[in-house]
């Protein structure tokens, strides 16, 4: 379980200073799905950041099992990221010079993963091994990097609007494909997005505006990507 | 302009490089243009002979010299010119757009062969501030008779204004090529540069750690950064053990400092670009494998220790391309002469004191930039998207 209490973030000092978070709390559980919603600039990415140890708060805790991470140095802190999390940006940031089997490997050599072939080929990649990123589409790049990511065996995986820059059809093939891992594996997984139609394929949704959580409930029933609208 | 006066303040490496590569051509060119003006006065067969000797071993060292750090001056302008396109590829790919031809994109690249111009005009002040002390040096056994210092404008034109010219139509017209690609592709900042795949062959290729397959990616990626790092240490190797040298068969303390100043201010700058470059081109890979939770160490392993025995492997060269010169120098100058062949052997001592101390600024070197990464975040990188 994660559990995240009064999270303010500020940056910037004196009068050009800028809080992106005004004490935010929550909780995650084991298994979760939570879909951080909110307009550009209402603070959910600078959320997602400091719950999965890319950043620290100004004040508040970040609990992982009862262990604050906030707290942790640096080099702990790197450790945490290798055994607990995965991410998947909008941007992939996949390693320019490195094929596809290279770029997965470099999630799956953290967790001494010798089998993450079979999640290329889950990805449906095997057969672009041999490619690199640029000679990939935005939708088999993104795939890449949601293999890269489950190659890492993370307990949490944190998705920074991983179908932003792709288009309906293949948004949907990669969300249906991500849900399908979460639920197959059992990692818990926070999204951050502004789509509130993928809202409903999440467990439970937490609405942000201006630093400040303005709502949050649990869905009955989680929708496929296929069932919802775009 | 489209490329501003101030984009060739930038090119640091190029005006020490030409500073150097002047500072010794003026010093020695100039005291051999003086010395014709004193020839008639010897009527000694050997004082003729020692004469001979000083202006053939100045010639030689110019060429040496000027050669070699000319050589290199266009390998960093093009790799200059490049790393300008590369990273201003929106830009550029705009002005295209908009109409601007490639060669009247291309002709402002003529700035970067100002820093031509800066540092070979550095290099010709400072030769004619040491001017007195090396022709004192020079003829302190008192064999040769006295030269007066004079101003020669032909090395003006040769080492100034010549260089300057040629370095930039040479940036031009490289850039010129350099900009042949559509507009759009400049515009999405795709990379044209071809990169070496390696084909993933069965099971083997799997127990190639991550991190090897890295470091090797990133010593393919940039061979003329590879080239640098290893010029470094050549020229460290070469001019430090060298002034030893010059000093053991007698010649000048000058000289010897000379040359030892010249290679660590080559190395010290060469490796301050070629690092500097390595990382700022490996930006994003640092962020992710710091998201992903390697550690400080292993990031500055897999991007900067690649680079570690090609720069080993360049300081034994240096060495031995120094032994081999000293040697043939010694060959050629003394072999017939009436003086005989001076005492030359390869000094261990003076190797293992260069040796160390490029150890020393190396991993100094490496240890401020692997800090320098750690100051690397995502959130860097995604500010700058």
């Amino acid at each position: 379980m994660i559990e995240i209490a009064n999270i303010t973030k500020t940056y910037g000092t004196s009068e050009n200073a800028a809080t992106a978070l005004k004490g935010v709390s929550l909780t995650i559980d084991n298994g979760d799905f939570m879909v951080l919603l909110g307009a550009s600039g209402s603070g959910k990415s600078t959320l997602l950041h400091i719950a999965s140890g890319l950043e620290r708060p100004n004040s508040g805790t970040v609990k992982y099992d009862d262990a604050d991470i906030t707290a942790l140095s640096d080099d702990k802190m790197t450790t945490f990221r290798k055994e607990k999390v995965g991410f998947i940006f909008q941007q992939y940031y996949l390693l320019p010079n490195l094929n596809v089997d290279k770029n997965v490997k470099m999630g799956a050599d953290l967790a001494s993963n010798r089998d993450y072939r079979n999640i290329i080929r889950a990805v449906g990649l095997y057969d672009k091994m041999n490619k690199l990123p640029s000679e990939l589409s935005g939708g088999e790049q993104q795939r890449v990097s949601i293999a890269r990511a489950l190659a890492k065996k993370p307990q949490v995986m944190f998705l920074d609007e991983p179908t932003g820059a792709l288009d309906e059809e293949t948004g949907r093939q990669v969300l249906n494909y991500i849900c399908e891992m979460q639920k197959e594996v059992g990692f818990s997984m926070v999204m951050v997005t502004h789509n509130s139609n993928i809202a409903e394929m999440a467990d439970s949704v937490v609405k942000m505006n201006s630093g400040k959580i303005i709502e949050s409930y649990t869905n009955e029933k989680r929708k496929t990507a296929y069932e919802i609208g775009w | 302009m489209i490329i501003r006066l101030r984009d060739s303040a930038k090119l640091l490496g190029i005006v020490i490089m030409c500073a150097c590569a002047v500072l010794v051509c003026t010093l020695f060119l100039n005291s051999n243009i003086d010395m014709v003006r004193i020839k008639n006065q010897i009527t000694d067969p050997e004082m003729m002979i020692i004469y001979d000797l000083t202006v053939s071993s100045s010639n030689m060292t110019c060429a040496v010299t000027g050669g070699a750090l000319g050589l290199t001056t266009v390998v960093m302008l093009l790799f200059y010119v490049k790393h300008y396109i590369d990273t201003h590829k929106s830009e550029l790919g705009i002005l295209k757009a908009l109409g601007y031809s490639n060669w009247k994109i291309a002709k402002g690249f003529w700035v970067f062969g100002l820093s031509v111009f800066t540092g070979t005009a550095i290099g010709f002040g400072l030769a004619f501030a040491f001017m007195p002390m090396f022709y004192r040096e020079q003829r302190n056994d008192g064999t040769l008779p006295d030269v007066p210092i004079h101003f020669n404008p032909v090395l003006l034109v040769y080492l100034i204004i010549l260089p300057a010219l040629v370095f930039s139509l040479l940036a031009v017209l490289y850039s010129y090529r350099k900009l042949k690609r559509p507009a759009l592709e400049l515009i999405r900042g795709n990379n044209n540069t071809k990169i070496r795949k390696s084909k993933v062959t069965g099971k083997d290729k799997t127990d190639v750690p991550f991190l090897q397959e890295l470091k090797q990616s990133t010593l393919r990626s940039r061979f003329s950064l590879v080239f640098f790092i290893w010029f470094a240490s050549f020229c460290y190797a070469a001019a430090v053990v060298m002034s030893f040298s010059i000093s053991e068969i007698g010649g000048s303390d000058m000289m010897a400092v000379m040359m030892a100043g010249i290679g660590v201010v080559l190395a010290v700058t060469t490796l301050f670009l070629a690092v500097t470059t390595v990382i700022k081109g490996n930006t994003k890979t640092i962020a992710m494998l710091r998201v992903f939770g390697y550690s400080d160490r292993e990031c500055s392993s897999a991007i900067l220790s690649s680079y570690r025995p090609i720069t080993y492997v360049g300081f034994i060269l240096g060495t031995a391309y120094q032994h081999g010169l000293m040697k043939l120098m010694m060959f050629l100058f003394f072999n017939n002469s009436v003086l005989g062949l001076p005492d030359y052997h390869f000094n261990m001592q003076a190797f293992i004191i260069a040796f160390v101390s490029f150890v020393v600024i190396y991993e100094a070197f490496m240890k401020i930039y692997s800090a320098r990464m750690k100051r690397i975040s995502l959130k860097e990188v995604m500010m700058e998207e």
